[in-house]
């Protein structure tokens, strides 16, 4: 497209674009268009976060028993994996800059390094969910047949809100794998202090009576919207891992340096961004009512 | 304005202009020139126009007569529920800035292409899948939930194809992101020597706001889509009340969009009403600065007031009157638009050629569905127009009346300009007047209709409304003759029009001063603006005698 150019222009110029004047003007036409797209992105994560407040706000007792249930450890050493793949991100922009091939493969390597163990780390998070039957579509979970031998042996059952949570973890049978909650000790202790929220009083409760499965209802939105908004977050880290191994694919090939390394910078913005997006849901989703467990 | 030195580029060979440079199959479909994809989204927006209207015809002839004879209940909703959704996603949306804005924002501001090309023909393919997609939906079966999808009945009961439209409008918003994405981008950075803000026409300035809208409210739209599609599958979710979830936030979501995108279709529009109404009245514009900002002030404001299509469903008191006194705002930037645009044809030299009477056709037609607008914002009113043909007179008295005739006198303007051909005056007039004419005898009695409680969305109504029913269907016949006629005769000229000359009506733009139809680099060298917008003294380089002659000869 760019023929009427002579051949010297373009031997100055390598990555510029037919429909600009100079690197200076695509160079901030990049800068904006990948700035708006960000824009969207979080418009677009926005959402999901409206609906988190919303429903937090609702049912902030269903919010903290399930955020409970996750591992804050994995959690927090995922937020530490992707802010060290910030700096080696940023690294990489600035060796880009320089001009040093060698530095920009070595940290783009480690980004992708600390990429995948966050998506691994993930992955052992949703194992373990999917064995506690957690996951909130019905079929998804680990299925467990009855065990007819230890059911019988008690007339009655226990409340919901009576867990003994010292006692080792028990697997209860789950022949169709739906989603289980059978804790409800958190509502009796909201309700003993009187801090329900009025929509956690209807909510909750059948007859006055709290109702384990209205309960594990609202426990069941907590995890759906975990499984979205991680779920959606996990896709954008894949996709910036394709964005790493194109920018690995380049920089081995020498194509950045101080007059041509917007795409470094450009991904290296999308990466920042994707990394911002989990430092919000980390406590979100981790570190909601972490008081309730000791 | 000379087309023989516009054209010798030296790109493409001589005598080349961006249709002509190159025909294959491949050359349009893989091509970065943004006439080209401008062209291409022309011709499936039609396609789309015509099939919603076909539904419309469904539609207005169904309502001939009370009982619901032509189509049973179930295929009713099938019939407006996919009227309104080609409509709104596949017509109103993309048709002016997809079109006009690609064809021209580039060459109003004397760039060369739009700054990311290969995202605007990105975002062509993303609208020919989603289209495809709802397309296919549209023939295994359709869906019935109405254009809104409101939970749970989309998610829980309806029987029909929501996951398969849902999916397409998620890909036909990416379309609409990547579009205004790269109109801010180039508006910021592809502007040519001397083109400043305030020297930019007020179609550039209308399209920078409803970027701002597009990229603001479709991401929102997106993730709404999203969520409704994981309830309808996995049959678990936060929309569904019987399991704590919450109907409202989805209607909250929705119109968070949803009343944006009204405006990403009405915007655009007023764009083009500027344009026409200071050029045929040959008139510098009233009030530059106002129009302008009133764009941005309307795409801000546009933002706050969703929450008045939920006065009557369970949005708190409270919020709904903030929501109210945020939608009386809204019509203080819009009425400054028409009195800047009343302002300018005071006095002026004004002519009247088929755009023309289109944008005198959108002042009134739009003043009335802005009017009515604020009876529909006042939440004691609402209670008793809610949900009635009041609604819908009002949002085709808006959309028809102010979003289609802009489109349609924005092409009739600037079709020289694509095409190079001249069409025929004479149908032009005809079908513009017609158009009025028979959107008027379809929609105004709705009004009445809608006052006098006729619900929408029934194919079937008391025998008492039918006298109005049966006007609104006849000027439906009317208005559907009026849309159809540019079809023929636009095309006629393609193969036996006049050739339109550089400049047929004189006018000072950038689009005006490179050939017709313009070469794929739109200008020959770099242009340097040197005159304000609507300047059309001499010194714009513009040749009054000549105009002179030719308003003498079309008269």
């Amino acid at each position: 497209m760019s023929a009427h150019y002579s051949d010297k222009f373009v031997y100055h110029e390598p990555g510029l674009q037919h429909q600009f004047e100079d690197m200076g003007q695509q160079e901030e036409s990049v800068a904006i268009g990948m700035w708006m797209f960000l824009v969207q992105e979080i418009m677009f994560f926005g959402g999901l976060f409206t609906a988190y407040l919303v429903f937090r706000s609702k049912y902030p007792m269903a919010f903290a028993a399930g955020s409970n249930h996750l591992d804050a450890f994995w959690g927090g050493l995922n937020t530490l994996v992707l802010i060290v793949s910030s700096l080696t991100m940023a690294l990489t922009v600035y060796y880009a800059q320089k001009g040093n091939r060698n530095m920009q493969v070595i940290l783009i390597v480690l980004t992708m390094f600390f990429g995948s163990v966050f998506l691994g780390v993930k992955a052992i998070e949703y194992t373990d969910k999917y064995n506690h039957g957690l996951i909130p579509v019905t079929g998804l979970n680990k299925k467990i047949k009855e065990d007819k031998s230890a059911n019988h042996e008690t007339g009655h059952e226990k409340p919901c809100w009576d867990v003994d949570h010292n006692a080792p973890v028990v697997e209860h049978a789950n022949p169709r794998g739906d989603f289980q909650w059978k804790d409800c000790s958190l509502v009796k202790l909201a309700q003993d202090h009187n801090y329900l929220t009025s929509a956690e009083k209807i909510g909750y409760f059948s007859n006055g009576e709290i109702d384990a499965d209205k309960f594990r209802d609202k426990v069941r939105i907590f995890f759906y919207l975990y499984f979205v908004m991680t779920g959606l977050h996990a896709l954008h880290m894949i996709v910036g891992l394709g964005l790493m191994s194109w920018l690995l694919w380049t920089a081995a090939k020498g194509v950045y340096s101080g007059d041509y390394y917007m795409p470094v910078e450009m991904s290296g913005l999308y990466w920042h961004f994707v990394d911002i997006v989990w430092i919000f849901l980390f406590p979100l989703l981790y570190l909601l009512g972490r008081h309730f467990l000791h | 304005m000379n087309a023989q030195n516009a054209i010798s580029t030296g790109y493409g060979g001589p005598n080349l202009n961006y249709l002509t440079n190159g025909s294959s199959l491949q050359s349009w479909l893989l091509t970065k020139d943004h006439k080209r994809i401008a062209i291409m989204y022309l011709v499936t927006v039609s396609m789309f126009f015509l099939m919603g209207g076909l539904y419309a015809a469904t539609i207005r002839l169904e309502l001939l007569t009370p009982a619901s004879d032509l189509v049973e209940s179930a295929t009713y909703n099938k019939v407006f529920t996919q009227h309104g959704i080609l409509m709104i996603f596949f017509f109103l949306i993309p048709s002016i800035p997809a079109i006009l804005g690609n064809f021209l924002l580039p060459i109003m501001i004397g760039a060369k292409d739009l700054a990311l090309p290969r995202i605007n023909l990105l975002s062509l393919y993303f609208y020919w899948i989603g289209g495809g997609l709802a397309l296919w939906a549209l023939m295994q079966g359709g869906v019935d939930t109405g254009w809104t999808f409101y939970t749970p009945y989309s998610t829980t009961f309806s029987n029909s194809y929501v996951m398969a439209v849902g999916l397409g409008i998620f890909i036909n918003g990416f379309s609409s992101i990547l579009t205004g994405l790269n109109f801010i981008v180039t508006i910021h950075t592809m502007r040519a020597p001397g083109m400043t803000w305030f020297r930019l026409p007020l179609f550039v300035w209308a399209h920078y706001a409803v970027s701002l809208v597009m990229i603001l409210g479709t991401p929102v739209i997106a993730i709404t889509i999203l969520l409704l599609a994981i309830e309808r599958l996995a049959h678990i979710g936060i929309f569904d009340p019987a399991i704590g979830g919450d109907p409202i936030l989805f209607q909250h979501l929705f119109w968070f969009y949803s009343h944006p995108a009204v405006y990403i279709m009405i915007l655009p529009g007023m764009g083009v009403i500027s344009e026409l109404i200071s050029n045929f009245s040959r008139k510098k514009i009233f009030g530059y600065e106002f129009i302008a900002f009133s764009s941005i002030a309307i795409a801000v404001f546009g933002f706050l007031v969703w929450g008045h299509h939920m006065f009557v469903s369970g949005q708190s008191i409270y919020a709904g009157m903030v929501f109210s006194f945020l939608t009386m705002v809204v019509a203080v930037p819009s009425a400054i638009k028409m009195f800047n645009w009343t302002a300018t044809m005071y006095k002026g030299s004004i002519s009247f050629d088929t755009p023309m009477l289109y944008a005198i056709g959108f002042m009134g037609l739009f003043l009335i569905g802005g009017l009515t607008g604020l009876f529909l914002g006042s939440m004691g009113l609402v209670v008793h127009l809610t949900d009635t043909y009041f609604v819908v007179a009002h949002f085709h008295y808006v959309m028809v009346g102010g979003q289609v005739i802009a489109y349609l006198g924005g092409l009739h303007y600037w079709w020289p300009k694509m095409t190079g051909k001249m069409y025929s005056e004479f149908w032009g007039k005809i079908s513009a007047m017609l158009v009025f004419v028979g959107f008027n005898l379809t929609f105004f009695p709705q009004f009445i209709l809608g006052y006098q409680g006729m619900p929408r969305r029934y194919a079937s109504y008391p025998d008492e409304f039918q006298v109005l029913n049966i006007f609104s269907t006849a000027g439906a016949s009317v208005l559907g003759v009026g849309l159809l006629m540019p079809a023929v005769y636009l095309i006629h000229s393609l193969f036996f029009g006049k050739p339109a000359g550089d400049n047929p009506w004189m006018l000072p733009g950038l689009e005006w001063r490179t050939s017709s139809p313009p070469p794929t680099e739109n200008f020959e060298t770099m242009p340097v603006v040197t005159w304000e917008a609507y300047e059309f003294g001499e010194e714009s380089g513009l040749d009054l005698e000549a105009a002179k002659q030719r308003e003498a000869m079309t008269v």
